[in-house]
Protein backbone atom coordinates (compact mmCIF):
# COMPACT_ATOMS: atom_id res chain seq x y z
CA UNK A 1 0.00 0.00 0.00
CA UNK A 2 2.82 2.36 0.92
CA UNK A 3 4.59 1.65 -2.35
CA UNK A 4 1.38 2.18 -4.25
CA UNK A 5 0.81 5.55 -2.53
CA UNK A 6 4.34 6.65 -3.39
CA UNK A 7 3.89 5.60 -7.01
CA UNK A 8 0.62 7.56 -7.21
CA UNK A 9 2.31 10.62 -5.72
CA UNK A 10 5.14 10.50 -8.29
CA UNK A 11 2.60 10.01 -11.04
CA UNK A 12 0.63 13.07 -9.93
CA UNK A 13 3.83 15.13 -9.66
CA UNK A 14 4.81 14.10 -13.19
CA UNK A 15 1.36 14.88 -14.59
CA UNK A 16 1.41 18.23 -12.79
CA UNK A 17 4.89 19.01 -14.14
CA UNK A 18 3.72 18.30 -17.68
CA UNK A 19 0.23 19.75 -17.54
CA UNK A 20 0.66 22.89 -15.41
CA UNK A 21 2.64 24.96 -17.95
CA UNK A 22 0.13 24.06 -20.66
CA UNK A 23 -2.84 24.87 -18.43
CA UNK A 24 -1.23 28.12 -17.31
CA UNK A 25 -0.56 29.16 -20.90
CA UNK A 26 -4.12 28.30 -21.92
CA UNK A 27 -5.52 30.15 -18.94
CA UNK A 28 -3.37 33.19 -19.75
CA UNK A 29 -5.02 33.28 -23.19
CA UNK A 30 -8.35 33.92 -21.42
CA UNK A 31 -7.09 36.05 -18.53
CA UNK A 32 -8.16 39.70 -18.53
CA UNK A 33 -5.50 40.46 -15.94
CA UNK A 34 -3.10 38.09 -14.19
CA UNK A 35 -0.24 39.82 -12.43
CA UNK A 36 -0.20 39.47 -8.65
CA UNK A 37 -2.75 36.71 -8.02
CA UNK A 38 -2.54 32.91 -8.08
CA UNK A 39 -5.45 32.66 -10.49
CA UNK A 40 -6.50 35.23 -13.11
CA UNK A 41 -8.44 38.20 -11.81
CA UNK A 42 -10.96 37.81 -14.63
CA UNK A 43 -11.65 35.88 -17.83
CA UNK A 44 -12.14 37.29 -21.32
CA UNK A 45 -12.35 36.24 -24.95
CA UNK A 46 -10.70 39.50 -25.98
CA UNK A 47 -7.33 37.98 -26.92
CA UNK A 48 -8.83 35.22 -29.02
CA UNK A 49 -11.14 37.71 -30.66
CA UNK A 50 -8.24 40.07 -31.38
CA UNK A 51 -6.29 37.18 -32.84
CA UNK A 52 -9.03 36.13 -35.22
CA UNK A 53 -9.50 39.73 -36.33
CA UNK A 54 -5.81 39.99 -37.16
CA UNK A 55 -5.44 39.26 -40.88
CA UNK A 56 -1.73 38.70 -40.31
CA UNK A 57 -2.56 35.70 -38.09
CA UNK A 58 -5.18 34.35 -40.50
CA UNK A 59 -2.66 34.57 -43.33
CA UNK A 60 0.04 32.94 -41.21
CA UNK A 61 -2.36 30.16 -40.30
CA UNK A 62 -3.21 29.69 -43.98
CA UNK A 63 0.48 29.54 -44.90
CA UNK A 64 1.15 26.91 -42.24
CA UNK A 65 -1.77 24.83 -43.48
CA UNK A 66 -0.57 25.26 -47.07
CA UNK A 67 3.01 24.22 -46.23
CA UNK A 68 2.15 21.27 -43.98
CA UNK A 69 -0.80 20.13 -46.07
CA UNK A 70 1.12 20.54 -49.33
CA UNK A 71 4.09 18.55 -48.06
CA UNK A 72 1.84 15.76 -46.74
CA UNK A 73 -0.15 15.64 -50.00
CA UNK A 74 3.01 15.40 -52.10
CA UNK A 75 4.39 12.71 -49.77
CA UNK A 76 1.16 10.69 -50.08
CA UNK A 77 1.23 10.96 -53.86
CA UNK A 78 4.92 10.23 -54.34
CA UNK A 79 6.25 8.31 -51.36
CA UNK A 80 3.30 6.01 -50.62
CA UNK A 81 3.09 4.39 -54.09
CA UNK A 82 6.88 3.98 -54.01
CA UNK A 83 6.68 2.22 -50.62
CA UNK A 84 3.91 -0.06 -51.90
CA UNK A 85 5.85 -1.06 -54.99
CA UNK A 86 9.07 -1.64 -53.07
CA UNK A 87 7.47 -3.60 -50.21
CA UNK A 88 5.30 -5.74 -52.48
CA UNK A 89 7.46 -6.32 -55.51
CA UNK A 90 11.07 -5.36 -54.68
CA UNK A 91 11.51 -6.09 -50.96
CA UNK A 92 15.28 -6.27 -51.32
CA UNK A 93 15.33 -2.49 -51.91
CA UNK A 94 13.48 -1.78 -48.67
CA UNK A 95 16.73 -1.44 -46.76
CA UNK A 96 17.45 1.71 -48.77
CA UNK A 97 14.22 3.30 -47.57
CA UNK A 98 15.04 2.31 -44.02
CA UNK A 99 18.46 3.93 -44.44
CA UNK A 100 16.83 7.11 -45.77
CA UNK A 101 14.46 7.12 -42.78
CA UNK A 102 17.39 7.05 -40.36
CA UNK A 103 19.25 9.76 -42.30
CA UNK A 104 16.27 12.11 -41.93
CA UNK A 105 16.75 11.99 -38.15
CA UNK A 106 20.52 12.42 -38.38
CA UNK A 107 20.47 15.94 -39.89
CA UNK A 108 20.19 18.74 -37.30
CA UNK A 109 17.85 21.54 -38.47
CA UNK A 110 20.59 24.18 -38.49
CA UNK A 111 22.86 22.11 -40.75
CA UNK A 112 19.96 21.28 -43.03
CA UNK A 113 19.01 24.97 -43.28
CA UNK A 114 22.55 26.10 -44.07
CA UNK A 115 22.93 23.31 -46.60
CA UNK A 116 19.67 24.19 -48.34
CA UNK A 117 20.55 27.89 -48.50
CA UNK A 118 24.03 27.20 -49.90
CA UNK A 119 22.81 24.75 -52.54
CA UNK A 120 19.55 26.33 -53.68
CA UNK A 121 19.80 30.10 -53.05
CA UNK A 122 21.79 30.72 -56.23
CA UNK A 123 19.72 28.46 -58.48
CA UNK A 124 16.65 30.66 -58.60
CA UNK A 125 14.10 28.25 -57.14
CA UNK A 126 11.88 30.10 -54.62
CA UNK A 127 13.19 29.05 -51.23
CA UNK A 128 9.69 28.31 -49.97
CA UNK A 129 9.50 25.44 -52.47
CA UNK A 130 12.90 24.25 -51.27
CA UNK A 131 11.50 24.15 -47.72
CA UNK A 132 8.42 22.35 -49.04
CA UNK A 133 10.70 19.75 -50.66
CA UNK A 134 12.68 19.37 -47.44
CA UNK A 135 9.41 18.90 -45.54
CA UNK A 136 8.35 16.12 -47.93
CA UNK A 137 11.59 14.29 -47.22
CA UNK A 138 11.37 15.16 -43.51
CA UNK A 139 8.09 13.32 -43.03
CA UNK A 140 9.33 10.17 -44.79
CA UNK A 141 9.73 8.32 -41.45
CA UNK A 142 6.10 8.93 -40.42
CA UNK A 143 4.64 8.07 -43.81
CA UNK A 144 6.90 5.02 -44.18
CA UNK A 145 6.12 3.65 -40.73
CA UNK A 146 2.39 4.25 -41.13
CA UNK A 147 2.28 2.45 -44.46
CA UNK A 148 4.71 -0.31 -43.49
CA UNK A 149 2.94 -1.15 -40.24
CA UNK A 150 -0.37 -1.42 -42.05
CA UNK A 151 1.16 -3.69 -44.67
CA UNK A 152 2.82 -5.83 -42.00
CA UNK A 153 -0.56 -6.84 -40.59
CA UNK A 154 -1.79 -8.26 -43.88
CA UNK A 155 -0.45 -10.47 -46.65
CA UNK A 156 -0.82 -7.70 -49.21
CA UNK A 157 0.59 -9.69 -52.11
CA UNK A 158 -1.87 -12.52 -51.55
CA UNK A 159 -4.79 -10.10 -51.22
CA UNK A 160 -3.84 -8.60 -54.58
CA UNK A 161 -3.56 -12.09 -56.11
CA UNK A 162 -6.96 -13.09 -54.70
CA UNK A 163 -8.61 -9.93 -56.03
CA UNK A 164 -7.11 -10.41 -59.48
CA UNK A 165 -8.26 -14.03 -59.65
CA UNK A 166 -11.77 -12.79 -58.86
CA UNK A 167 -11.69 -10.58 -61.93
CA UNK A 168 -10.20 -7.33 -60.61
CA UNK A 169 -7.56 -5.43 -62.55
CA UNK A 170 -4.36 -4.49 -60.72
CA UNK A 171 -5.71 -0.95 -60.27
CA UNK A 172 -9.03 -2.21 -58.92
CA UNK A 173 -7.26 -4.61 -56.57
CA UNK A 174 -5.16 -1.72 -55.27
CA UNK A 175 -7.98 0.80 -54.86
CA UNK A 176 -10.74 -1.54 -53.65
CA UNK A 177 -8.74 -3.87 -51.40
CA UNK A 178 -5.28 -2.69 -50.50
CA UNK A 179 -5.88 1.02 -50.02
CA UNK A 180 -8.97 0.66 -47.77
CA UNK A 181 -7.11 -1.97 -45.75
CA UNK A 182 -4.04 0.16 -45.07
CA UNK A 183 -5.94 3.46 -45.02
CA UNK A 184 -6.18 3.85 -41.20
CA UNK A 185 -2.40 3.53 -40.76
CA UNK A 186 -1.77 5.78 -43.70
CA UNK A 187 -4.22 8.40 -42.45
CA UNK A 188 -2.71 8.35 -38.97
CA UNK A 189 0.78 8.77 -40.49
CA UNK A 190 -0.45 11.68 -42.60
CA UNK A 191 -2.06 13.47 -39.64
CA UNK A 192 1.02 12.92 -37.52
CA UNK A 193 3.17 14.37 -40.30
CA UNK A 194 0.82 17.34 -40.63
CA UNK A 195 1.00 18.13 -36.93
CA UNK A 196 4.81 17.84 -36.90
CA UNK A 197 5.15 20.17 -39.90
CA UNK A 198 2.54 22.61 -38.57
CA UNK A 199 4.74 23.14 -35.51
CA UNK A 200 8.04 23.29 -37.43
CA UNK A 201 9.95 26.50 -36.78
CA UNK A 202 13.71 26.05 -37.25
CA UNK A 203 13.88 25.38 -40.98
CA UNK A 204 11.23 27.85 -42.11
CA UNK A 205 12.66 30.60 -39.90
CA UNK A 206 16.27 30.10 -41.02
CA UNK A 207 15.64 29.53 -44.71
CA UNK A 208 12.73 31.89 -45.45
CA UNK A 209 12.13 33.86 -42.25
CA UNK A 210 9.52 36.64 -42.19
CA UNK A 211 9.18 36.58 -45.98
CA UNK A 212 6.76 33.68 -45.49
CA UNK A 213 5.30 34.11 -42.07
CA UNK A 214 3.85 30.90 -40.63
CA UNK A 215 2.01 30.49 -37.33
CA UNK A 216 5.24 29.64 -35.54
CA UNK A 217 7.03 32.74 -36.82
CA UNK A 218 3.96 34.84 -35.98
CA UNK A 219 4.03 33.36 -32.47
CA UNK A 220 7.71 34.21 -32.11
CA UNK A 221 6.97 37.81 -33.10
CA UNK A 222 4.05 38.11 -30.70
CA UNK A 223 6.05 36.79 -27.75
CA UNK A 224 7.85 40.13 -27.51
CA UNK A 225 4.70 42.26 -27.88
CA UNK A 226 1.81 40.53 -26.07
CA UNK A 227 1.97 37.51 -23.84
CA UNK A 228 -1.82 37.18 -23.96
CA UNK A 229 -1.89 37.04 -27.78
CA UNK A 230 1.03 34.60 -27.81
CA UNK A 231 -0.86 32.42 -25.32
CA UNK A 232 -3.95 32.63 -27.52
CA UNK A 233 -1.86 31.39 -30.48
CA UNK A 234 -0.56 28.53 -28.36
CA UNK A 235 -4.12 27.75 -27.24
CA UNK A 236 -5.30 27.51 -30.86
CA UNK A 237 -2.30 25.37 -31.71
CA UNK A 238 -3.01 23.00 -28.79
CA UNK A 239 -6.70 22.76 -29.74
CA UNK A 240 -5.73 21.93 -33.33
CA UNK A 241 -3.24 19.28 -32.23
CA UNK A 242 -5.83 17.88 -29.81
CA UNK A 243 -8.31 17.58 -32.65
CA UNK A 244 -5.75 15.84 -34.83
CA UNK A 245 -4.86 13.45 -32.02
CA UNK A 246 -8.55 12.72 -31.47
CA UNK A 247 -9.04 11.95 -35.17
CA UNK A 248 -5.93 9.71 -35.17
CA UNK A 249 -7.29 7.85 -32.13
CA UNK A 250 -10.68 7.36 -33.80
CA UNK A 251 -9.13 6.15 -37.04
CA UNK A 252 -6.73 3.81 -35.24
CA UNK A 253 -9.62 2.41 -33.23
CA UNK A 254 -11.59 1.81 -36.40
CA UNK A 255 -8.64 -0.05 -37.88
CA UNK A 256 -8.74 -2.49 -34.95
CA UNK A 257 -12.28 -3.39 -35.93
CA UNK A 258 -13.14 -3.55 -39.55
CA UNK A 259 -13.71 -0.66 -41.88
CA UNK A 260 -16.39 -0.79 -44.46
CA UNK A 261 -15.81 0.35 -48.01
CA UNK B 1 -8.49 -33.47 -75.55
CA UNK B 2 -8.49 -33.17 -71.76
CA UNK B 3 -10.14 -30.23 -69.96
CA UNK B 4 -6.92 -28.96 -68.44
CA UNK B 5 -3.61 -29.80 -70.04
CA UNK B 6 -0.21 -29.04 -68.57
CA UNK B 7 2.55 -29.86 -71.01
CA UNK B 8 6.32 -29.82 -70.52
CA UNK B 9 6.15 -27.27 -67.71
CA UNK B 10 9.49 -25.96 -66.45
CA UNK B 11 10.20 -23.27 -63.90
CA UNK B 12 13.56 -21.87 -62.90
CA UNK B 13 14.46 -19.18 -60.38
CA UNK B 14 17.94 -18.10 -61.40
CA UNK B 15 20.00 -21.28 -61.53
CA UNK B 16 17.61 -23.22 -59.34
CA UNK B 17 15.11 -25.51 -61.07
CA UNK B 18 11.78 -25.57 -59.26
CA UNK B 19 9.73 -27.53 -61.79
CA UNK B 20 11.02 -29.96 -64.35
CA UNK B 21 8.98 -31.36 -67.24
CA UNK B 22 5.55 -31.47 -65.58
CA UNK B 23 2.87 -33.12 -67.71
CA UNK B 24 -0.72 -33.53 -66.54
CA UNK B 25 -4.03 -34.15 -68.22
CA UNK B 26 -7.10 -33.44 -66.10
CA UNK B 27 -10.68 -34.16 -67.08
CA UNK B 28 -13.68 -31.95 -66.38
CA UNK B 29 -15.14 -32.53 -62.90
CA UNK B 30 -12.07 -34.38 -61.61
CA UNK B 31 -10.68 -33.78 -58.14
CA UNK B 32 -6.92 -33.88 -58.48
CA UNK B 33 -4.40 -33.62 -55.67
CA UNK B 34 -0.78 -32.55 -55.94
CA UNK B 35 0.86 -34.29 -53.01
CA UNK B 36 4.42 -33.85 -51.88
CA UNK B 37 6.75 -32.54 -49.20
CA UNK B 38 7.26 -28.80 -48.67
CA UNK B 39 9.29 -27.12 -51.39
CA UNK B 40 8.65 -29.76 -54.05
CA UNK B 41 7.04 -27.21 -56.40
CA UNK B 42 3.37 -28.11 -56.07
CA UNK B 43 2.20 -24.59 -55.16
CA UNK B 44 4.27 -23.19 -58.03
CA UNK B 45 2.22 -25.31 -60.44
CA UNK B 46 -0.96 -23.78 -59.04
CA UNK B 47 0.42 -20.25 -59.36
CA UNK B 48 1.43 -20.90 -62.96
CA UNK B 49 -2.01 -22.33 -63.80
CA UNK B 50 -3.58 -19.23 -62.17
CA UNK B 51 -1.27 -16.91 -64.12
CA UNK B 52 0.27 -15.44 -60.96
CA UNK B 53 3.71 -16.80 -61.87
CA UNK B 54 5.20 -17.18 -65.34
CA UNK B 55 6.52 -20.54 -66.46
CA UNK B 56 10.06 -20.76 -67.84
CA UNK B 57 8.82 -23.17 -70.50
CA UNK B 58 5.79 -25.31 -71.23
CA UNK B 59 2.15 -24.90 -72.00
CA UNK B 60 -1.11 -24.64 -70.04
CA UNK B 61 -4.43 -25.07 -71.84
CA UNK B 62 -7.92 -24.92 -70.38
CA UNK B 63 -10.73 -26.22 -72.57
CA UNK B 64 -8.28 -26.26 -75.45
CA UNK B 65 -7.38 -22.57 -75.06
CA UNK B 66 -3.70 -21.78 -74.59
CA UNK B 67 -3.33 -19.65 -71.45
CA UNK B 68 -0.05 -18.03 -72.54
CA UNK B 69 -0.32 -14.27 -72.01
CA UNK B 70 -3.84 -14.47 -70.52
CA UNK B 71 -4.12 -12.27 -67.41
CA UNK B 72 -5.15 -13.96 -64.11
CA UNK B 73 -8.43 -12.01 -64.08
CA UNK B 74 -9.35 -13.39 -67.51
CA UNK B 75 -8.45 -17.05 -66.93
CA UNK B 76 -11.63 -18.03 -65.08
CA UNK B 77 -9.50 -19.85 -62.56
CA UNK B 78 -10.39 -19.60 -58.89
CA UNK B 79 -8.02 -20.05 -56.00
CA UNK B 80 -8.33 -20.68 -52.26
CA UNK B 81 -5.24 -19.77 -50.29
CA UNK B 82 -3.77 -21.38 -47.19
CA UNK B 83 -4.01 -18.07 -45.29
CA UNK B 84 -7.56 -17.52 -46.65
CA UNK B 85 -6.69 -14.08 -48.12
CA UNK B 86 -10.09 -12.70 -47.17
CA UNK B 87 -10.47 -8.97 -47.68
CA UNK B 88 -10.36 -7.59 -44.12
CA UNK B 89 -12.23 -4.42 -45.01
CA UNK B 90 -15.30 -6.33 -46.21
CA UNK B 91 -17.97 -8.42 -44.52
CA UNK B 92 -18.49 -12.08 -45.36
CA UNK B 93 -21.25 -11.12 -47.77
CA UNK B 94 -19.12 -8.47 -49.46
CA UNK B 95 -16.18 -10.86 -49.75
CA UNK B 96 -18.36 -13.48 -51.43
CA UNK B 97 -19.96 -10.88 -53.71
CA UNK B 98 -16.64 -9.33 -54.79
CA UNK B 99 -16.10 -11.53 -57.85
CA UNK B 100 -19.66 -10.95 -59.07
CA UNK B 101 -19.27 -7.20 -58.60
CA UNK B 102 -16.15 -7.31 -60.77
CA UNK B 103 -18.24 -9.12 -63.38
CA UNK B 104 -20.90 -6.39 -63.00
CA UNK B 105 -23.62 -8.95 -62.27
CA UNK B 106 -27.05 -7.34 -61.73
CA UNK B 107 -27.74 -6.65 -58.06
CA UNK B 108 -30.85 -8.89 -57.85
CA UNK B 109 -29.00 -11.87 -59.33
CA UNK B 110 -25.94 -11.04 -57.24
CA UNK B 111 -27.91 -11.00 -54.01
CA UNK B 112 -29.55 -14.34 -54.80
CA UNK B 113 -26.29 -16.05 -55.77
CA UNK B 114 -24.53 -14.77 -52.65
CA UNK B 115 -27.32 -16.09 -50.42
CA UNK B 116 -27.23 -19.48 -52.20
CA UNK B 117 -23.46 -19.71 -51.84
CA UNK B 118 -23.53 -18.75 -48.17
CA UNK B 119 -26.16 -21.41 -47.59
CA UNK B 120 -23.99 -23.97 -49.42
CA UNK B 121 -21.11 -23.34 -47.01
CA UNK B 122 -23.47 -23.01 -44.01
CA UNK B 123 -22.57 -19.39 -43.27
CA UNK B 124 -25.83 -17.54 -43.90
CA UNK B 125 -26.00 -16.31 -40.33
CA UNK B 126 -22.49 -14.85 -40.57
CA UNK B 127 -23.21 -12.77 -43.68
CA UNK B 128 -22.56 -9.46 -41.93
CA UNK B 129 -19.57 -10.52 -39.86
CA UNK B 130 -16.04 -9.40 -40.69
CA UNK B 131 -13.34 -12.01 -41.36
CA UNK B 132 -11.56 -11.40 -38.05
CA UNK B 133 -14.78 -12.24 -36.21
CA UNK B 134 -14.79 -15.77 -37.67
CA UNK B 135 -12.97 -18.97 -36.71
CA UNK B 136 -10.33 -20.44 -39.03
CA UNK B 137 -12.76 -23.03 -40.40
CA UNK B 138 -15.41 -20.39 -41.06
CA UNK B 139 -12.89 -18.13 -42.77
CA UNK B 140 -11.83 -20.96 -45.02
CA UNK B 141 -15.46 -21.66 -45.93
CA UNK B 142 -15.87 -17.97 -46.87
CA UNK B 143 -12.76 -18.22 -49.02
CA UNK B 144 -14.23 -21.30 -50.71
CA UNK B 145 -17.59 -19.58 -51.28
CA UNK B 146 -15.86 -16.50 -52.69
CA UNK B 147 -13.91 -18.62 -55.16
CA UNK B 148 -16.87 -20.82 -56.13
CA UNK B 149 -19.42 -18.08 -56.74
CA UNK B 150 -17.79 -16.86 -59.94
CA UNK B 151 -18.11 -20.42 -61.31
CA UNK B 152 -14.47 -20.84 -62.30
CA UNK B 153 -13.49 -23.43 -64.87
CA UNK B 154 -10.86 -24.76 -62.50
CA UNK B 155 -10.63 -24.21 -58.75
CA UNK B 156 -7.16 -24.31 -57.22
CA UNK B 157 -6.82 -25.09 -53.53
CA UNK B 158 -3.41 -24.22 -52.07
CA UNK B 159 -3.17 -26.17 -48.80
CA UNK B 160 -6.51 -24.69 -47.73
CA UNK B 161 -6.95 -26.88 -44.66
CA UNK B 162 -3.44 -27.10 -43.28
CA UNK B 163 -3.87 -24.25 -40.79
CA UNK B 164 -6.92 -25.87 -39.20
CA UNK B 165 -7.09 -28.34 -36.35
CA UNK B 166 -7.58 -32.04 -37.12
CA UNK B 167 -11.30 -32.26 -36.35
CA UNK B 168 -12.31 -29.25 -38.43
CA UNK B 169 -9.94 -30.34 -41.19
CA UNK B 170 -11.65 -33.73 -41.48
CA UNK B 171 -15.10 -32.09 -41.52
CA UNK B 172 -14.03 -29.63 -44.21
CA UNK B 173 -12.47 -32.42 -46.29
CA UNK B 174 -15.88 -34.10 -46.40
CA UNK B 175 -17.64 -30.80 -47.15
CA UNK B 176 -15.14 -29.96 -49.88
CA UNK B 177 -15.61 -33.29 -51.62
CA UNK B 178 -19.41 -33.04 -51.33
CA UNK B 179 -19.43 -29.52 -52.81
CA UNK B 180 -17.08 -30.58 -55.61
CA UNK B 181 -19.36 -33.49 -56.52
CA UNK B 182 -22.49 -31.33 -56.29
CA UNK B 183 -21.07 -28.65 -58.60
CA UNK B 184 -19.08 -31.12 -60.79
CA UNK B 185 -16.21 -28.67 -60.58
CA UNK B 186 -12.64 -29.39 -61.64
CA UNK B 187 -10.47 -28.91 -58.59
CA UNK B 188 -6.75 -29.17 -57.96
CA UNK B 189 -5.74 -29.46 -54.33
CA UNK B 190 -2.21 -28.98 -53.06
CA UNK B 191 -1.35 -30.73 -49.82
CA UNK B 192 1.48 -32.45 -48.01
CA UNK B 193 -0.98 -34.56 -46.02
CA UNK B 194 -1.30 -37.99 -47.66
CA UNK B 195 -4.39 -38.88 -45.63
CA UNK B 196 -6.13 -35.76 -46.91
CA UNK B 197 -5.08 -36.59 -50.47
CA UNK B 198 -6.40 -40.15 -50.15
CA UNK B 199 -9.67 -38.95 -48.62
CA UNK B 200 -10.76 -36.46 -51.27
CA UNK B 201 -9.06 -37.20 -54.58
CA UNK B 202 -10.05 -38.92 -57.80
CA UNK B 203 -6.39 -38.96 -58.77
CA UNK B 204 -3.18 -38.03 -57.00
CA UNK B 205 0.05 -36.69 -58.49
CA UNK B 206 2.86 -37.28 -56.01
CA UNK B 207 5.66 -34.78 -56.48
CA UNK B 208 9.29 -34.83 -55.45
CA UNK B 209 12.02 -32.29 -56.22
CA UNK B 210 10.03 -30.45 -58.87
CA UNK B 211 8.86 -33.45 -60.85
CA UNK B 212 6.02 -35.94 -60.71
CA UNK B 213 7.16 -39.10 -58.98
CA UNK B 214 3.95 -41.08 -59.55
CA UNK B 215 0.33 -40.51 -60.46
CA UNK B 216 -2.77 -42.62 -60.10
CA UNK B 217 -5.90 -43.22 -58.07
CA UNK B 218 -5.49 -43.19 -54.28
CA UNK B 219 -5.69 -47.00 -54.25
CA UNK B 220 -3.04 -47.34 -56.97
CA UNK B 221 -0.72 -44.91 -55.24
CA UNK B 222 -1.15 -46.60 -51.86
CA UNK B 223 -1.00 -50.22 -52.90
CA UNK B 224 1.54 -49.98 -55.73
CA UNK B 225 4.22 -47.41 -54.90
CA UNK B 226 6.65 -47.28 -57.79
CA UNK B 227 9.75 -46.18 -55.93
CA UNK B 228 11.26 -45.78 -52.50
CA UNK B 229 10.26 -42.11 -52.19
CA UNK B 230 6.57 -42.94 -52.71
CA UNK B 231 6.75 -45.93 -50.37
CA UNK B 232 8.26 -43.77 -47.63
CA UNK B 233 6.01 -40.77 -48.24
CA UNK B 234 2.73 -42.68 -48.40
CA UNK B 235 1.90 -44.46 -45.15
CA UNK B 236 4.55 -46.25 -43.11
CA UNK B 237 5.88 -48.71 -45.66
CA UNK B 238 8.69 -51.08 -44.64
CA UNK B 239 11.41 -50.65 -47.26
CA UNK B 240 14.09 -53.38 -47.51
CA UNK B 241 17.13 -53.93 -49.68
CA UNK B 242 16.88 -57.14 -51.70
CA UNK B 243 19.77 -58.72 -49.75
CA UNK B 244 18.21 -58.00 -46.34
CA UNK B 245 14.79 -59.24 -47.36
CA UNK B 246 16.21 -62.39 -49.00
CA UNK B 247 18.03 -63.22 -45.76
CA UNK B 248 14.93 -62.60 -43.66
CA UNK B 249 12.62 -64.58 -45.94
CA UNK B 250 15.17 -67.28 -46.66
CA UNK B 251 14.30 -67.34 -50.34
CA UNK B 252 15.55 -65.50 -53.45
CA UNK B 253 13.77 -62.45 -54.90
CA UNK B 254 13.83 -60.99 -58.40
CA UNK B 255 17.33 -59.70 -59.17
CA UNK B 256 15.78 -57.07 -61.38
CA UNK B 257 14.99 -54.94 -58.33
CA UNK B 258 17.24 -53.70 -55.56
CA UNK B 259 14.55 -52.62 -53.11
CA UNK B 260 11.23 -54.02 -51.91
CA UNK B 261 8.40 -52.62 -49.81
CA UNK B 262 5.80 -54.22 -47.55
CA UNK B 263 2.81 -52.37 -46.12
CA UNK B 264 2.83 -52.69 -42.30
CA UNK B 265 -0.80 -53.81 -42.24
CA UNK B 266 -0.03 -56.56 -44.79
CA UNK B 267 1.96 -58.37 -42.08
CA UNK B 268 0.07 -60.76 -39.80
CA UNK B 269 0.69 -63.58 -37.33
CA UNK B 270 -1.57 -66.22 -38.93
CA UNK B 271 0.11 -68.23 -41.69
CA UNK B 272 -1.87 -68.64 -44.87
CA UNK B 273 -1.02 -70.63 -48.00
CA UNK B 274 2.18 -69.52 -49.78
CA UNK B 275 2.80 -66.73 -47.27
CA UNK B 276 6.36 -65.59 -46.79
CA UNK B 277 7.74 -65.36 -43.26
CA UNK B 278 9.73 -62.59 -41.54
CA UNK B 279 11.16 -63.33 -38.12
CA UNK B 280 11.94 -60.57 -35.65
CA UNK B 281 12.19 -59.70 -31.99
CA UNK B 282 9.52 -57.28 -30.73
CA UNK B 283 11.25 -54.00 -29.82
CA UNK B 284 8.55 -51.38 -29.37
CA UNK B 285 4.80 -51.16 -29.48
CA UNK B 286 2.83 -47.92 -29.93
CA UNK B 287 -0.89 -47.49 -29.92
CA UNK B 288 -2.27 -44.99 -32.39
CA UNK B 289 -6.05 -44.87 -32.04
CA UNK B 290 -7.39 -48.27 -32.95
CA UNK B 291 -4.06 -49.36 -34.49
CA UNK B 292 -1.16 -51.02 -32.67
CA UNK B 293 2.12 -50.34 -34.43
CA UNK B 294 4.85 -52.78 -33.40
CA UNK B 295 8.49 -52.55 -34.43
CA UNK B 296 10.42 -55.83 -34.84
CA UNK B 297 14.14 -56.34 -35.21
CA UNK B 298 15.24 -58.94 -37.74
CA UNK B 299 18.09 -58.43 -40.22
CA UNK B 300 16.70 -54.95 -40.24
CA UNK B 301 13.88 -53.18 -38.41
CA UNK B 302 10.35 -53.58 -39.73
CA UNK B 303 6.92 -52.49 -38.53
CA UNK B 304 3.61 -54.29 -38.33
CA UNK B 305 0.24 -52.61 -37.87
CA UNK B 306 -2.69 -54.52 -36.43
CA UNK B 307 -6.15 -53.47 -35.39
CA UNK B 308 -6.35 -53.18 -31.63
CA UNK B 309 -8.29 -56.10 -30.13
CA UNK B 310 -9.05 -56.88 -26.53
CA UNK B 311 -6.64 -59.40 -25.01
CA UNK B 312 -4.22 -58.87 -27.88
CA UNK B 313 -0.69 -58.36 -26.47
CA UNK B 314 2.81 -58.57 -27.85
CA UNK B 315 5.57 -59.29 -25.38
CA UNK B 316 8.59 -57.06 -25.84
CA UNK B 317 11.85 -59.00 -26.37
CA UNK B 318 10.06 -62.10 -27.59
CA UNK B 319 10.70 -63.39 -31.14
CA UNK B 320 7.69 -63.56 -33.46
CA UNK B 321 7.03 -64.91 -36.94
CA UNK B 322 5.22 -62.42 -39.13
CA UNK B 323 3.69 -63.56 -42.42
CA UNK B 324 3.06 -61.69 -45.64
CA UNK B 325 1.39 -62.73 -48.90
CA UNK B 326 3.75 -62.91 -51.87
CA UNK B 327 1.74 -60.35 -53.83
CA UNK B 328 2.15 -57.86 -50.95
CA UNK B 329 5.92 -57.80 -51.37
CA UNK B 330 6.22 -54.87 -53.76
CA UNK B 331 9.30 -54.43 -55.95
CA UNK B 332 10.46 -50.80 -56.16
CA UNK B 333 12.09 -49.36 -59.25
Amino acid sequence: MKKRGLADLFFLLLVGYLILPVLATMLYAFASKWNKTILPEGLTLKWLSTLFQDTEFIQAFGRSVFLAGGAVSIALLVIVPAIFVIVLYFPKYEKWIQMAVVMVYSFPGIILAVGLIRVYSQIGIPMIFVVLGAYVVGILPYIYQGTRNSLRNIDARQLLDAAQLLGASKRQAFTKILLPTVYPGLFAGALLSFSVLFGEFVLINLVVGSRFETVQIYLMKKLSTSGHIASAVVFIYIVLMGLLTFVIAIVTKRSKGATNL
Amino acid sequence: MSYLVIEGLHKKYGQSTVLSNINMEIEKGEFITLLGPSGCGKSTILRIVAGLTDASAGKIAIEGKDMYGVQPKDRQVGMVFQSYALFPNMTVQENVAFGLRMQKVHSVDLEQRVQEMLALVHLSEKAHAYPKELSGGQQQRVALARALIVRPKVLLLDEPLSALDAQIRKKLQTDLRAIQRKLSMTMILVTHDQEEAMAVSDRIFVMNNGSIAQSGTPTEIYTRPENEFIANFIGHYNVFTRQDLEQMLGEPLSEQYSKFAIRPEALHFDKKNNDMCLTGKAKQSLMSGNIIRTTFEGETLFTMEQLHQQGYTIEMGKTYKCYVAKEDVIALS
